[in-house]
């Protein structure tokens, strides 16, 4: 089944790129804040809701709607972020674990009320590019891309840039940067700790919507489906290594790959046997993630 | 000596109290009905369901007065139990019905694997169960006396839908068969594969997934083979997922079945046209020409009804049948004759009465088998097969209750 290859490596580097936009906010808050955030699946989710809303009141199409999501969602991380800094800076108990308690706590209180307020059944977002896709067959070669989620592969690869520079080429990155590595020190040399953090929180939020829109598109949203997202955010960013950030691609690529290719060509009833088992001898061999880089 | 005094009161109170909420469990004037269901969970849709239909028995038997023992009028008061999507919550569900609650019988849950929880300890209590909804054919299997089902199992449901299938002029040659790994989803498929290799189409693919995986790879893979059918065992999120995938990689199948899931409105709503000629099994719909002999006279009546009181949920078939496994042990309890609180003798005397009934409902035929693989479900039932058509549900088959022509070969998805 060699004809399979080029489809099967297209589409585990398109489910990376799935993976890629769920665990890039959420490398991102770790690596700067030192939080983990098991609220990402719930903003995620929370992104997809607003894009269905935006679709139904505008008949636009939803990744329109990409810029005012991530203005938004924004603003709410910026304002939700003091909050969360309270219950990291407080002096009972372990800050950290705090800290995540809070977010778990935040998780639940955003599904249960959409949930609620959304009610049980699964929605979809159509978009102009849903059904495209590019199909080129010659002779036994042949492949097909999906166009939305070549679009979702492109967005998360723009978004890494678009933070790769703001992180490395602006004097808003250096804070960023200072502050990531070490709090007191940057706070020391004039940085403004509280907006900067705040700043970063509204781009992890920001950007997980944005992320939502294209979930709804290419997969489906429904309110119960934050958990699942948190957890596959949680396994890139660990097999990238906990805050750093260049190897979430490669570790999103990777768990696509691996699926793709268990998927296409073994059983299929045990590929997540064979995900958590090469996780497991990664982490094994090297348990600050793949590139000895992460915390 | 104040305090003296206030303390004698309170602990007189008490002691009436007491004995005010002691005395009357000597006698009921109601039926105690408990309901285990998931009204939170993964499956809360499905559960929210079965509450509808139990609800809406529970509602038209008390606007009537009751079941009726003896000349006296008993209503029914519904009590629940949460298996939250989970089976050892289920057991612990129908442990504390049977035994804190004493009801006199179950309205039992949305899912098989629950429902397999939550027989034993029913049987172990002795309290008879009937649930309006799972569909495995485990849960017969190890033909538990005190548990009933108003739906056939999916083995019997499956089966029927590729028969239809097979025997079209053109039908389908080749097959690729997939389902999810939970107790209804994999007896579904394994239905769909068993009866597919029976009446002679080539099954290319069969294979049980782990929930919620991303079909593309394996749908890549399946559009190299270009089977005639793609079926595929289910829940609701993984059904639009795979509508979804097969768009994006634009391949369209001769026929593309699935079962439970299919006939929600939120299906066709989520996909809009791509939901279309979509095909699903059913044994029930609101459509079909049933006479009820108790309870709602037609299949029509009971849809009136139900829209009337939940105006954004249209009934489905496990609606109807949960609305149905009430109005089985209604018949079942007024043909006892046994007032409330039922005993255990009652109780088994009401299995045994289960076990002759043979009633028609607006829901169709109820006829518990006493044998063999479908012990105890209700293998009085015919399948329906049923297509989505203009966004909505339509019989195809079989021809006495069709309303619509079965579209077949399904119209490519980038010519609708």
């Amino acid at each position: 089944m060699l004809a399979l290859l080029p489809q099967a490596i297209v589409d585990g580097v398109l489910l990376g790129g799935i993976y890629l936009t769920v665990a890039m906010g959420f490398s991102l808050a770790y690596g700067v804040l030192h939080v983990i955030d098991f609220a990402v699946g719930e903003w995620i989710m929370l992104g997809a809701f607003a894009g269905l809303a935006f679709t139904e009141w505008t008949h636009l199409d939803p990744l329109l709607s990409l810029p005012a999501i991530f203005v938004v969602f924004a603003a709410v991380g910026w304002m939700l972020q003091p909050l969360l800094q309270r219950v990291l800076s407080g002096s009972r108990g372990r800050p950290v674990l705090m800290a995540l308690v809070f977010t778990f706590g935040l998780a639940l209180a955003i599904r249960g009320s959409a949930l609620t307020i959304f009610g049980i059944f699964t929605h979809s977002l159509n978009t102009a590019l849903s059904q495209g896709s590019w199909h080129v067959s010659r002779g036994s070669f042949f492949l097909t891309v999906p166009f939305i989620r070549l679009a979702g592969l492109v967005y998360a690869l723009a978004v890494i840039a678009v933070l790769n520079y703001l992180l490395k080429r602006t004097d808003f990155g250096l804070a960023v940067r200072a502050v990531a590595q070490h709090k007191e020190a940057a706070g020391l040399m004039g940085v403004d700790i509280r907006r900067t953090s705040a700043a970063v929180y509204g781009l992890y939020v920001g950007t997980s919507a944005m992320t939502g829109v294209f979930i709804g598109a290419i997969v489906s949203l429904n309110a119960s489906m934050g958990p699942d997202l948190s957890l596959f955010a949680f396994f890139v960013v660990v097999l990238a290594g906990m805050g750093y950030l260049a190897g979430a691609p490669w570790a999103a690529f990777l768990l696509g790959l691996i699926q793709s290719f268990f998927l296409i060509y073994f059983n299929p009833s045990y590929v997540l046997l064979a995900l958590f088992t090469i996780l497991y001898l990664i982490l094994l061999i090297s348990p600050t993630g793949m590139f000895r880089r992460g915390v | 000596m104040k305090r003296q005094r206030w303390g004698v009161v309170v602990a007189v109170t008490l002691a009436l109290c007491l004995g005010l909420i002691v005395g009357p469990a000597m006698a009921a004037d109601e039926f105690k009905i408990g309901v285990i269901t998931s009204l939170s969970g993964d499956l809360a849709t499905g559960g929210s369901v079965t509450k509808r239909g139990y609800d809406l028995w529970a509602k038209a038997v008390n606007a009537a007065g009751g079941i009726e023992i003896k000349g006296k009028k008993y209503p029914v008061r519904l009590v629940y139990g949460d298996d939250q999507s989970q089976p050892a919550q289920a057991a612990s569900a129908a442990e504390r019905l049977a035994a804190q609650e004493k009801v006199d019988a179950v309205l039992g849950p949305y899912a098989s694997g629950t429902t397999i929880a939550a027989a034993p300890v029913l049987e172990k209590y002795k309290v008879p169960m009937i649930t309006g909804s799972a569909e495995s054919p485990l849960i017969w299997k190890q033909k538990f006396r005190y548990t009933f089902g108003t739906i056939p199992p999916v083995n019997f449901t499956g089966s029927a839908v590729i028969k239809v299938l097979a025997a079209l002029p053109q039908g389908p040659k080749t097959a690729v068969i997939y389902g999810t790994n939970d107790t209804f989803s994999k007896a579904t498929a394994e239905a769909f594969q068993a009866t597919a290799e029976q009446v002679g189409i080539k099954v290319l693919r069969f294979n049980i997934l782990p929930p919620k995986q991303d079909m593309t790879p394996l749908m890549s893979a399946a559009k190299v083979l270009n089977p005639d059918l793609i079926a595929f065992g289910g829940h609701d999120e993984e059904l639009v997922n795979l509508v979804k995938v097969l768009t994006q990689i634009n391949f369209t199948p001769k026929a593309l079945l699935m079962h439970y899931g299919v006939t929600e409105p939120a299906f066709a709503q989520a996909l809009g046209k791509n939901a279309n000629q979509v095909l699903g099994a059913s044994v029930w719909t609101s459509s079909i020409q049933t006479k009820g002999s108790i309870g709602w006279p037609t299949a029509k009546a009971y849809y009136d009804s139900a829209v009337a009181e939940y105006p954004k949920d249209p009934p489905d078939y496990t609606q109807a049948a949960s609305t149905a496994a009430g109005l089985v042990f209604q018949a079942a309890l007024t043909q006892l004759g046994a007032a409330p609180p039922l005993d255990e003798a009652s109780r088994t005397k009401l299995v045994e009465i289960l076990e002759k009934l043979d009633v028609q409902t607006f829901y169709g035929r109820v006829k518990f088998a006493t044998e063999g693989d479908y012990y105890h479900s209700n293998a009085g039932l015919t399948p329906l097969m049923v297509q989505i058509l203009d966004g909505k549900e339509a019989v195809v088959a079989p021809p006495e209750s069709a309303q619509a022509k079965l579209v077949y070969p399904l119209t490519p998805w980038d010519k609708r």
